[in-house]
């Protein structure tokens, strides 16, 4: 209740603000209808002749802008690598990826990511990551990133280097950074996997906050079927590698949403599905694993 | 009742009865248990030792030194030959540095320039520096700067010293910088330019600084051993000098010299490496 009223209470001092001002906020905040993803046929092999690992093969996805869609899928299917392509940081072996209507041709900040493991720069301050994406765009606006440093509870913490902070508190801190370049397709590799139980609670309703406030599309890769469900529009569950889409589940539970939700009967019901999707597949994940071993 | 819990106890026990004090007394025990084994080898000769010298001989005449008497007839004070090891050390390291953190930067970060640099670097590394004096007394000349004289011979030496390290360290530290790291960057919108100067460069500074200080102990090792050979002033020459002249107080004092000089020089990186990485040296965890 409390962040949903600090947000609002932001756009009331900028009414006041010149013409440009006004619409530079209006951009931030409303969206401007871009941040579709389209996967289409996309395969990926890792190594060379001989030794070659099919991660993602053949796979299609198609992401309209300002969703939320959750990958979903045991460990080592591929998941992340369909992130990484997306993300620019690797050219799928086959098919495209097309965002925006256009072939991915490495990062850019209009894709934002968030990795598993907390990667803010250690050398730097809260406040220096904070405001390194807009400073490296030249576009550094002072008053937006207070407010996000307002937003994502960090005051106090500006000159505090990422190690002085709590786990949470440094995802909070990278969601911040994250959101300080205004991307329109938000790609999270299991973000909140390392958290502890409470603190990947409140994660994921700050999360849901920030999407709910300025659409966004979001690409949101997990193992766990509940964070899966509590976040997405759609869950897309993936197999076993090499990876491809096994079934796409529909959330249609109303929204705002909270954690009190996952007790519901409707809740409880697209878990019960979306376990039994994954359950064979995290199986073979598991003798692939044992496998290699 | 175990025995690992008994002797943690007899353990406990026992420093409980040590008065609080006692770790500096302890250390100053050391020293005096050092000066107290010399004494007695040289009091009863045992191997060779009563053709070397008393330690109060030595105290005496090292306290004589610190006031700035000439540790030899008409020769120079202890001052003047530990500024010239000095600035050989602080110069050579200081080129070595120079040349070694761009050249590691750059064939740590790039495929292409490790195949061209490192296989021939490589064969080098192992060739004690002080190999390469004899070289090094042909091709480079003494500089005369007025009135001092640079022998480059001995510079030279303490440079390919300190390279090295210095070298392989910061090859190692760009090398193993996490992926993500950079990744980040460049998503945020960071040039290669920017992830150079944002991500490589201060991920590399903690291998950077260990192999500067790594740097700075090859620096004192390499410049006594070359000024025992090419002479003074120095601090090895004024060892070298001290044995000619069978006053083994004097290459004591040279030797105590030394260690201290190399005390206070890696003391000094240390402080550069906290000064440079601020973040390496705030208290964890506030919350």
């Amino acid at each position: 209740m409390n962040e949903r009223d600090t947000t609002n209470a932001r756009t009331a001092p900028d009414e006041q603000h010149t013409d440009s001002a006004d619409e530079k906020f209006r951009s931030w905040t409303e969206s401007s209808g871009t941040g579709t993803v389209n996967i289409k046929d996309m395969t990926k092999v890792y190594g060379t002749d001989g030794d070659e690992l099919t991660a993602v093969d053949s796979m299609d996805l198609h992401i309209e802008a300002e969703e939320f869609v959750t990958v979903l899928g045991p460990s080592g299917c591929g998941k992340s690598t369909v992130m990484e392509c997306v993300a620019g940081y690797l050219d799928p072996t086959e098919g495209e990826v097309l965002v925006n209507g256009e072939p991915v041709d490495g990062p850019d900040p209009s894709r934002g990511v968030v990795f598993q493991e907390n990667r803010l720069f250690p050398w730097k301050t809260v406040t220096e990551n904070v405001r390194f994406g807009p400073q490296m765009r030249d576009a550094v606006d002072q008053s937006r990133i207070e407010r996000l440093f307002d937003q994502m509870g960090l005051e106090g913490f500006e000159d505090s280097y990422p190690h002085e902070l709590s786990g949470g508190m440094q995802q909070r801190a990278e969601l911040a950074r994250l959101l300080a370049n205004d991307p329109d397709i938000m790609l999270m590799d299991e973000p909140f996997s390392g958290l502890d139980a409470m603190t990947k609670e409140l994660m994921q309703e700050k999360l849901l906050d920030v999407w709910e406030d300025d659409d966004r599309t979001v690409l949101f890769i997990t193992h766990d079927v509940e964070e899966a469900i509590l976040l997405a529009d759609r869950v897309v569950v993936m197999t076993a590698r090499p990876g491809q889409v096994k079934d796409v589940i529909d959330v249609d539970l109303e929204r705002p949403r909270d954690i009190d939700m996952v007790t519901t009967d409707r809740f409880n019901e697209l878990q019960r599905r979306a376990s039994e999707s994954i359950h064979d597949e995290a199986e073979r994940a598991m003798e692939q694993a044992e496998g290699r071993a | 009742m175990s025995t690992g819990s008994m002797s943690e106890r007899i353990g406990d026990r026992f420093g409980e009865s040590l008065p609080s004090p006692t770790r500096g007394v302890r250390k100053l025990l050391s020293l005096v248990g050092f000066v107290a084994v010399w004494w007695l080898c040289y009091r009863f000769g045992v191997l060779n030792f009563d053709h070397f010298v008393s330690p109060v001989t030595t105290l005496v005449e090292f306290a004589g030194a610190l006031a700035g008497q000439p540790l030899t007839e008409g020769g120079d004070t202890i001052y003047l030959h530990a500024v010239y090891s000095a600035a050989r050390v602080a110069i050579g390291v200081g080129f070595a540095a120079v040349l070694a953190i761009p050249t590691g930067l750059v064939v740590g970060t790039s495929q292409r320039w490790e195949n061209l640099l490192y296989p021939a670097l490589e064969a080098f590394r192992p060739i004690p520096p002080i190999a390469w004096l004899p070289i090094a007394i042909i091709v480079f000349p003494t500089l005369a700067l007025g009135s001092i004289s640079v022998p480059l011979p001995a510079l030279f030496v303490v440079f390919v010293g300190a390279f090295f390290p210095i070298f392989t360290n910061t090859i190692e530290g760009a090398r193993n910088i996490e992926t993500e790291y950079r990744r980040a960057a460049e998503s945020l919108g960071a040039s290669s330019g920017n992830v150079f100067r944002h991500v490589v460069l201060p991920a590399t500074l903690p291998s950077i600084i260990t192999g500067l200080s790594l740097g700075v102990g090859l620096g004192w090792i390499t410049v006594v051993a070359a000024e025992l050979l090419t002479g003074g002033p120095g601090l090895g020459y004024i060892i070298m000098q001290g044995s000619r002249l069978l006053q083994n107080q004097i290459v004591v004092i040279g030797m105590l010299a030394v260690g201290a000089l190399g005390y206070a020089s890696s003391l000094l990186v240390e402080r550069l490496g906290h000064w440079l990485m601020p973040w390496s040296t705030t208290e964890g965890n506030r919350e």
